[in-house]
């Protein structure tokens, strides 16, 4: 293992954009797209079981867009985290692979939008269509093993996630947290 | 008009990807580098901030047909491309003596002068595709 490969996945290559050290902000912008697509598959299923189902398909596009620039915006902070891996290595392979899946799911829900949007003969009261609500179905599933993807690199590979020093801040006691000044260091010397 | 900005758009932005990909690998965003990069971070980072968020913004208005935001997007892009300009000319004179540098050699040295050639084409493209859609050119 390449200890300084690893930390240079733990900095943000720009803390401005990516968070700061230990505070990553792709994890934060991702639950955007998830909600939204999540509450949109709801909308679907819902707008096939009520009596006036019109709101429903149309708020389910709606989610979908606002998923779709939600991805968007994740992807721009996600890249960069990405470009902080040292390449040639299993986290940068994971983290392509998450990359690319996203991207797909991410076009996936851009055309079922698109798909909506231009099927929609009779937008005022037709639940969505079945071939629809496949397809998010499928995105949202393939989603899934995307953020299993993510999880292994931030949970397993520790991207973007502080070192165990700084994890250990955490676990101090309240005595023990105060820097080591001389009244400290004599009492340790007791 | 609106689409095929939108493509070249696109286009550009893989170009920038990698661009800015091999820039982050080679330590371009590290101040403690033996070889210092000539591209400062804040216009690095900005033009790729600024170039996403008028791409989105473009995206929207291709979708939803609202005309305010083709000129919103277009302001966008003139910042984006003048950031672009700035650091195609501080990139310069590295591609200009990449011998000298070795293997101390900022990260932008190691940009393919082809990726960069292409970047800057298809961008100059993209612009003035925007120009003539937001103008209406050519539109019935």
């Amino acid at each position: 293992m390449d200890e300084r490969a690893m930390d240079r996945a733990k900095q943000p290559v720009s803390p401005v954009l990516t968070g700061r050290y230990g505070h990553p902000l792709h994890p934060a912008l991702v639950t955007v797209p998830i909600g939204a697509w999540v509450a949109s598959l709801v909308f679907d299923v819902a707008s096939r079981i009520v009596a006036e189902p019109g709101f429903l398909s149309r708020g389910s596009s709606w989610l979908i867009a606002i998923g779709v620039l939600g991805a968007l915006a994740a992807a721009t902070v996600g890249s960069l985290d990405l470009f902080a891996i040292p390449g040639g290595t299993s986290a940068f392979r994971t983290a392509v692979w998450h990359m690319s899946l996203n991207l797909t799911i991410t076009l996936a829900y851009a055309l079922n939008f698109w798909w909506r949007l231009s099927a929609g003969a009779d937008p005022g009261n037709s639940p969505v269509q079945i071939g629809q609500l496949v397809l998010s179905v499928v995105s949202l599933a393939t989603l899934g093993v995307s953020g299993y993807l993510g999880g292994k690199l931030a949970y397993r590979y520790g991207v973007r996630v502080a070192d165990e020093a700084t994890q250990a801040e955490g676990y101090l006691n309240r005595d023990q947290s105060t820097p080591p000044t001389d009244a400290a260091s004599d009492w340790t010397a007791n | 008009m609106d689409v095929a900005a939108l493509i070249i758009w696109i286009v550009t932005a893989l170009g920038g990807f990698y661009l800015l990909g091999t820039w982050i690998a080679k330590g371009g965003p590290r101040r403690d580098s033996p070889a210092p990069s000539r591209l400062p971070a804040p216009v690095v980072f900005g033009h790729f901030l600024l170039a996403v968020g008028g791409l989105v913004l473009w995206i929207i208005y291709v979708v939803v047909d609202v005309h305010a935001l083709a000129w919103a997007s277009l302001g966008v892009l003139v910042v984006v491309a003048t950031l672009g300009i700035v650091m195609f000319y501080r990139w310069v004179p590295g591609f200009r003596a990449p011998a000298a540098q070795g293997s101390a050699a900022p990260a932008e040295a190691h940009f393919p002068v082809a990726v960069v050639a292409a970047h800057g084409l298809v961008a100059v493209a993209t612009l003035v595709l925007v120009i003539l859609a937001a103008a209406e050119v050519g539109s019935s």
